[in-house]
């Protein structure tokens, strides 16, 4: 066709000019974006957790102004008071259960679901999807209520199964997308040449799909796990006396005992465990190679 | 060009930051989830030309923790004696101006001057509710359970016959005050070994309790799930409304313990970062006046501090001991008052091992 | 059909069934002639003619969808920014950036917004706080969709491009962008709930007097959730259904001429 170009010869060393401007256009709109009002805000957050409680809660002043009350400056007290007790840890504990055991039963629900939309011819596939994602046009709370309607007489109500099952129900859809949109560009071929070669269709599963689909797994358990662990009002509404979680013990420090230091400190050991979580699983995400 | 680009610029910013208001005045009101009645809002609008628009919260600490990030535009707040004290500690109120509040004088002599706010300076009485019991009166009867004390949540000799039917206040202080009234002590007391007290009759009796529910009991008690609630004297009333109008085979019914309980006084106050100091405090007024006082126990039955309110209030309301306290149960109640930083740390891990062991 | 087929089919119908019968007793309940709402008394419609005289529920549930359309748009487009720039330019840093205000907490992320506009941006809350704080929490969302579909390319795709002379923007425009469209589609659909939905970040960066639907339910709650809050979310449910139906009918030949466009490529550059 055409002879050699401009971007054959350069693209094997250094990126060209209209690569560079593209590659700063995509990506600095969100990185403003991001640090501007996330970045910030959270670093905010960070320093308070070594600040102490106002007198009438709230963040005390860093520095003495006049007629203040009680101590200024910087502490480490809040993390003291954290590792001071094991009932902290032992609630950031319990919370990952739930957790995981929340996301396990997303992944088994949404994974057979994720496959029958990718297969199916592309008209019904967006309508599918409408479906899956269509319940939360309604409202979070109605939803809940109506599970209090649905459990009650099974006496289900105020027990860890309800919570676990209003968790699920909640965060499916977060699950079967993103299991979609990865099993959806899977190309047949690979399961027809295992098949060929003599696998049956539990192998084919195991040995092909699976493993070309774990990236969609986790990007789908980061989906569903993550915000399991800050919610509230789930255990609160549907959950009996000894189904407490971190969630609810953070909401109590900033709208309850208005002890925004601890609260802080809360979220960042949350965090902490968090991207030790996500740094693991982000390792087994990396994509496998398809086999030729 | 460039003068038009600065001024839609300068459009698209306003618009932004700015909320909607209408062309005539808006008094914004910060109250709890349905402390007004319609018709009262409807009524006040008419009368001064202006519009209400209103924001809710569920507890006095939320509204507290939304203040103390930030928000402002809020005219009149609604809180309860010890956030008064608390925000006037903090100078985020305006003071009063007696002179525009001539129907002040409504207000029955023992709850003036309280001690959250000496001579009315900042807040005016508005209605207040009782932190009780509520109960199946029916299913208790069969029972055979006392209805009149806080045994009746606390004393595993009962709660065994009502396992997974009783339900108590999601709140630290609510919870506390009523183990320490039950244990003989004021709930003011700082004593930390009484703490611990109260805090092991409670974990005594937790595993009999069905949930911590700060509303979800007023549906409970009026279908029947739930037969005995700890909550706030106009929910109860609410709910024995509700089962009657559904013609339930069963009556709800209500008591104040005699141990002792907790009184909550909610006020009127003005907040800093309001912009309508005039048309606020005819609002402040215009509640103090005695219909438009009643409409509100009226409607969800509520104590009144209004003397004049309380001459038009429904006889079944205002003749309930159980909302209109008389003088030997008034003696009984005490009301909540905040503790210091140090204490209420204590105080909340101490909550946290409740609700987690 | 293998049996391990229909037996997929089955699955997933229960699963279907498990998402909508909570929708069915939402939908059943908004006709329940019972002001509590917690049994079933009687059928009645009265509750529609409720709302259509409530301006408040009303105006919360415009102020809910209008913000959740602004929001979802905006955040689509820097989510896939996002994920294009974690892709195809090596900026890996990003995607745990996005992902933040997902890990985050809601009340510490609504908090710590709160905090930041009014102390150090000292912007008075009001449409835009809202509109910055969905998007903060939709990007990651629709950033993670957009990367899962992208991870999974094949280089040769892009490779071949290059050698048929495309420019970068054109082979943004013409390979990548097509290819990857049912992840942004997913993306903004996912990003839409979640604005839609969301109550606590709304709750602390609301402006004074700015209602949305689940901020005007939550002050429901003492009274209970009249079957009026049913009816609301019955009709939230039809206009939603409504409008992506009418998007996937005007729009939905361009997007699948451009992915076949792409098979095609992708077939003919493949070993």
């Amino acid at each position: 066709m055409l002879g050699p170009t401009m971007w054959d010869v350069t693209s094997m060393t250094e990126p060209t000019f209209p690569e560079r401007l593209l590659k700063w256009v995509v990506s600095m709109p969100p990185i403003a974006f991001l640090v501007v009002f996330f970045l910030l805000p959270s670093l905010m957050m960070v320093g308070a957790s070594f600040r102490y409680p106002g007198e009438f809660g709230g963040l005390s002043p860093l520095f003495r102004p006049a007629e203040t009350v009680g101590d200024t400056g910087l502490t480490l007290e809040s993390y003291r008071f954290f590792f001071g007790d094991m009932v902290f840890l032992w609630i950031i504990a319990k919370s990952f259960l739930i957790a995981t055991l929340t996301t396990l039963l997303c992944l088994v629900m949404a994974y057979p679901l994720a496959m029958v939309i990718a297969r199916s011819p592309r008209r019904q596939q967006e309508l599918m999807v409408l479906l899956v994602v269509l319940p939360f046009a309604s409202n979070f709370l109605v939803r809940i209520y109506a599970w209090i309607i649905i459990l009650g007489p099974f006496d289900l109500l105020y027990t860890p199964v309800a919570v676990v099952v209003g968790m699920v129900y909640v965060h499916l859809p977060f699950m079967v997308l993103p299991l979609y949109t990865n099993l959806e560009k899977h190309d047949p071929l690979l399961l027809d040449a295992a098949r060929d070669l003599g696998a049956s269709a539990w192998q084919g599963f195991w040995r092909v799909t699976f493993p070309l689909s774990l990236p969609g797994v986790f990007s789908g358990s980061a989906l569903v796990f993550i915000p399991v662990l800050g919610m509230f009002a789930i255990p609160e509404l549907l959950g009996g006396t000894g189904d407490v979680l971190i969630g609810n013990l953070i909401k109590e420090q900033f709208l309850e005992s208005r002890d925004w230091p601890f609260g802080s400190t809360l979220s960042i050991m949350l965090m902490l465990v968090v991207v030790a979580f996500a740094a693991l699983s982000s390792r087994l995400a990396r994509p496998r190679v398809s086999a030729p | 060009m460039t003068l038009r680009l600065s001024r839609l610029v300068a459009i698209l910013f306003a618009t932004l930051g700015l909320p909607w208001s209408a062309a005539a005045q808006t008094l914004y009101l910060y109250n709890w989830n349905n402390y007004i009645a319609d018709a009262t809002l409807r009524r006040f609008e008419e009368r001064c030309h202006c519009r209400v628009k209103q924001d809710y919260y569920s507890d006095n600490e939320e509204m507290l923790a939304k203040l103390e990030a930030g928000a402002v535009g809020y005219d009149i707040l609604v809180p309860t004696g010890n956030t008064v004290e608390t925000l006037i500690r903090e100078n985020a109120l305006k003071p009063l101006d007696a002179s525009k509040l001539p129907h002040l004088k409504n207000i029955k002599p023992e709850f003036l001057d309280p001690w959250y706010d000496r001579n009315n300076r900042f807040s005016v009485p508005y209605a207040y509710s009782i932190s009780l019991i509520g109960y199946n009166a029916d299913k208790l009867r069969e029972l055979d359970l006392p209805t009149d004390s806080w045994a009746l949540i606390f004393e595993p000799r009962y709660l065994e016959r009502l396992r997974n039917k009783v339900t108590v206040l999601n709140s630290q202080k609510e919870l506390m005050a009523a183990a320490m009234r039950y244990l003989g002590y004021s709930i003011q007391d700082r004593d930390m070994d009484k703490w611990d007290q109260a805090k092991r009759l409670i974990l005594r009796a937790k595993p009999y309790w069905a949930a911590f529910s700060n509303s979800t009991y007023i549906k409970d008690l009026a279908i029947g799930n739930i037969w005995v609630a700890h909550g706030y004297s106009n929910d109860m009333f609410r709910a024995r409304e509700d089962a009657r109008a559904a013609k339930r085979p069963f009556e709800i019914g209500f008591t104040t313990p005699r141990e002792g309980a907790v009184l909550a006084v909610d006020n009127m106050v003005l907040h800093k970062g309001g912009r309508n100091t005039a048309l606020a405090h005819q609002f402040m007024d215009f509640m103090l006046e005695g219909e438009n006082s009643a409409s509100l126990s009226n409607l969800i039955g509520a104590g009144n501090p209004n003397a004049e309110a309380t001459r038009l209030i429904n006889v079944e309301i205002s003749g309930n001991v159980d909302i209109f306290p008389d003088a030997a149960r008034f003696g009984r109640l005490e009301m909540i008052r905040d503790f210091d930083a140090r204490e209420r740390r204590v105080l909340s891990r101490m909550w946290t091992q409740i609700k987690v062991k | 059909m293998r049996p391990n087929r229909s037996g997929m089919w089955i699955f997933a119908l229960a699963v279907y069934a498990f998402l909508y019968i909570p929708l069915a007793v939402v939908v059943l309940f908004s006709f329940n002639d019972s002001e509590l709402n917690a049994q079933w008394v009687g059928f009645t419609t009265r509750w529609y003619s409720v709302l259509w005289r409530d301006p408040d529920m009303l105006a919360a549930a415009l102020n809910s969808l209008t913000i959740a359309v602004i929001a979802s748009l905006a955040a689509t487009v820097l989510g896939t920014m996002t994920a294009l720039a974690v892709q195809r330019h090596a900026m890996a840093f990003l995607l745990p950036l996005a992902l933040g205000p997902v890990a985050l907490p809601e009340v510490l992320l609504g908090v710590s917004l709160l905090l930041f506009f009014r102390q150090v941006l000292d912007l008075t809350l009001g449409w835009g706080s809202i509109l910055i704080a969905h998007m903060v929490f939709s990007i990651g969302a629709v950033a993670v969709i957009v990367n899962t579909q992208l991870v999974n390319m094949d280089e040769s795709i892009f490779e071949a491009a290059r050698d048929l002379g495309a420019t970068p923007w054109k082979t943004l425009r013409f390979i990548t962008l097509p290819i990857i469209a049912p992840a942004i589609s997913a993306g903004f659909l996912v990003a839409f709930t979640l604005s839609v939905d969301d109550f606590v970040i709304t709750f602390f960066t609301a402006g004074v007097g700015i209602k949305t639907l689940p901020l005007q339910i939550y002050s429901m709650i003492k009274v209970a959730v009249t079957p009026e809050v049913n009816a609301v979310s019955t009709v939230l449910m039809a206009v939603t259904l409504t409008f992506i139906a009418t998007a996937a009918r005007i729009a939905p030949h361009a997007v699948h001429a451009s992915a076949n466009v792409a098979r095609a490529k992708k077939k003919r550059g493949a070993p």
